[in-house]
């Protein structure tokens, strides 16, 4: 007996970066064409049960009907009976409620603020994040066939960490109370409301503190990506004020921008250790690319790195070890 | 995106110009003043007012059956559209057109229209003038999601597209086509989508906050402005009343409509207004100024003259005044 949960965005991949930048375009009925090769490759690998998140498009629906119609559905679909709020606290409920249920591994198709929602919802159940957003660097793009035999193969095995990363996480803390986390980048921006939510204007970025970088992601990550190189087992993270004054390094902070930006006071971060951040006006942190917490003059900000993020699947490591150590 | 309190107070007072004059639509055509019928924007105010926020004067829009919102946020003045939904003289129709034809060519207002997907053609049309003159205006086409199941709407897109028209094309997603919900027409959840198949960018915006609405629509004017094409937006919003004035709205889940009151776009924006610094005082000025112009505007149509028989057969486009006059 084995179980899979999806949690399918059907809002990724059309935010105002298809404007302001060159981002991918993913419809839902993409979305739906990725998720049935899940389904399907998931069943093949011995899953029997299927949990998706209820959306407004109705993917579980969707795929339910079509695979029947083909004939070629084992596993059995159940549809999550949660009230949809039509944002990110659905896939945050939703993954709590999949953990609740003891499903074994979870599928995520969205961009970074979806698996940062769901990474709000899990403690220990493994997930698979699968990109169908915009500039993403924490979910993998990678073809629904292997994520479902990545996932069914986690399921599978006695010890799912072995085929898992720990990831790290952000927390964000604001007067004393932590208020929420990134996986990847939190931005404090001199923005004062939510707007979009995308944030794309380099010159309204103070700070950047990441988990992870590399010169070759898209994204605020990017700019700390190109004064180190930190990768997911690494400790620690980096920090870095924008400054037009500062050291002018190239990243690419969006999907086809490549963009000169001016960095200052960039350092490594330790695991644990305390960044404050002055707030002398009304600011947006934005995190994992979406404007998401709002600070005023006064406020006590700051963050910290830490390993207690979600459980992530390696894709190749799970389907190599249920294929090899049968 | 900066946006200054210069900009947001703006905004403020085009969306409580809206709010109130609709509110107050409602009243008098319950009340029997208002011939017709009447399609109000409740709850749609965010739409209209962070679009137009973005438009200078001349620049043009196209609009719907449920116009009203349109108008007001493009400048149209209370008091000639109040005199036209009473049907009197002063109104902008010379109280011929109501509810559903309102037009200023003054403001760039390309008229509200009662046939559905009607405005896109109109607004391909204004787009192409703008193009061959390269006066550097920008036409934004408001409609609604039914009206994107229409071959107007796809041949629009297309000869924009194609063209590189400086058209905007804003959806104003309300869920609903009359008394059809969006999943019972169309099989797909986000009209953005459509965008792709014409090779124009499409985006999703929370059309119930005015500040995302503005920050999209000023990025796709500018686009269109400086000669790169069109932008399709979808504002995804609600209407808080029924299609028209009367319709119940029964077949609106309770759930639903309570759902949606909670993200009244009004509310959310004073919220804004309160942490972004403006005092209590200061809003209730801008409201106080809304209410004295309304009570203008209805005392304006009220007092105004209702057209004379005589005028029936002028300004129309055919020339029937001698047939009129033989019968």
């Amino acid at each position: 007996m084995a179980s899979l949960g999806i949690i399918a965005n059907p809002a990724s991949g059309k935010d105002i970066r298809r404007l302001v930048s060159f981002a991918t375009v993913i419809d839902n009925n993409e979305k739906v064409n990725i998720v049935k090769r899940v389904v399907l490759a998931a069943q093949a690998f011995g899953v029997d049960t299927v949990y998706f998140m209820p959306d407004t498009f109705q993917f579980g629906r969707v795929v339910e009907e079509s695979l029947a119609r083909e004939g070629v559905l084992t596993a059995e679909i159940r549809i999550l009976d949660l009230l949809m709020e039509g944002n990110a606290d659905d896939s945050t409920h939703a993954a709590e409620c999949m953990e609740g249920l003891g499903v074994d591994c979870i599928v995520v198709l969205g961009g970074d603020g979806t698996s940062r929602a769901v990474a709000k919802g899990v403690g220990q159940t493994p997930i698979v994040p699968v990109s169908t957003g915009t500039n993403n660097v924490f979910p993998q793009m990678i073809e629904g066939t292997v994520v479902g035999m990545a996932a069914a193969a986690v399921a599978a095995l006695p010890d799912p960490y072995k085929a898992c990363v720990r990831e790290k996480r952000i927390e964000v803390w604001v007067n004393g109370n932590m208020v929420d986390l990134a996986l990847v980048d939190a931005v404090l921006t001199d923005d004062c409301f939510v707007g979009t939510k995308a944030i794309w204007d380099v010159d309204r970025i103070r700070t950047v503190v990441v988990t992870r970088c590399h010169p070759a992601t898209i994204g605020f990550s990017a700019i700390a990506g190109s004064c180190q190189i930190i990768r997911d087992c690494d400790e620690g993270g980096f920090v870095l004020d924008v400054s037009p004054e500062g050291r002018r390094t190239k990243a690419a902070i969006a999907a086809g921008v490549v963009q000169d930006v001016g960095i200052a006071n960039e350092r490594v971060l330790k695991d644990g250790e305390w960044v404050r951040v002055t707030v002398d006006c009304a600011m947006m942190l934005a995190l994992d690319g979406e404007r998401e917490v709002k600070v005023v003059s006064g406020d006590d900000l700051q963050l910290r790195i830490c390993r207690s993020g979600p459980w992530r699947v390696k894709p190749e490591e799970a389907i190599a070890l249920h294929v090899f150590q049968k | 995106m900066k946006i200054d309190k210069e900009q947001i107070q703006d905004m403020y007072l085009r969306m409580r110009k809206i709010r109130e004059f609709e509110s107050k639509a409602q009243s008098l055509f319950a009340e029997g003043k208002i011939p017709g019928f009447v399609h109000l924007y409740l709850g749609e105010e965010a739409a209209a007012a962070g679009v137009c926020a973005c438009l200078d004067d001349e620049d043009f829009i196209t609009s719907t059956h449920r116009g009203h919102g349109h108008i007001i946020a493009k400048g149209g003045d209370l008091k000639y559209m109040m005199a036209e939904l009473y049907g009197r003289e002063t109104g902008y129709c010379k109280g011929k057109g109501g509810s559903m034809h309102i037009a200023d060519r003054e403001r760039g207002i390309l008229g509200a229209n009662g046939i559905v997907g009607a405005g896109h053609n109109i607004a391909v049309g204004a787009g192409l003038t703008c193009s061959y003159l390269n006066n550097g205006k920008v036409v934004v086409c408001f409609f609604g999601d039914a009206s994107t199941n229409q071959g107007t709407f796809h041949e629009s897109l297309n000869l924009a597209s194609i063209w590189k028209l400086p058209v905007v094309f804003v959806c104003e997603n309300n869920y609903y086509g009359i008394s059809m919900s969006q999943g019972r027409h169309m099989s797909i959840k986000d009209i953005a989508d459509r965008a792709s198949a014409y090779g124009i960018p499409g985006i999703a915006v929370d059309g119930n906050d005015v500040l995302a609405v503005y920050e999209a629509a000023s990025e796709a004017v500018a686009r269109a402005r400086k000669g790169h094409g069109p932008t399709l937006i979808e504002c995804k919003t609600y209407r808080q009343r029924g299609h028209f004035e009367g319709d119940p709205g029964t077949y609106k889940p309770a759930k639903e409509q309570e759902e949606w009151l909670k993200k009244d776009p009004l509310p959310r924006l004073v919220n804004i207004m309160k942490e972004t610094g403006f005092t209590d005082d200061e809003i209730a000025a801008i409201d106080n100024s809304v209410a004295a112009e309304l009570a203008a505007a209805i005392t304006f149509a009220e007092e105004s003259p209702s057209p004379k028989v005589e005028s029936t057969v002028e300004d129309v486009y055919s020339d029937i005044v001698e047939e009129v006059r033989v019968r």
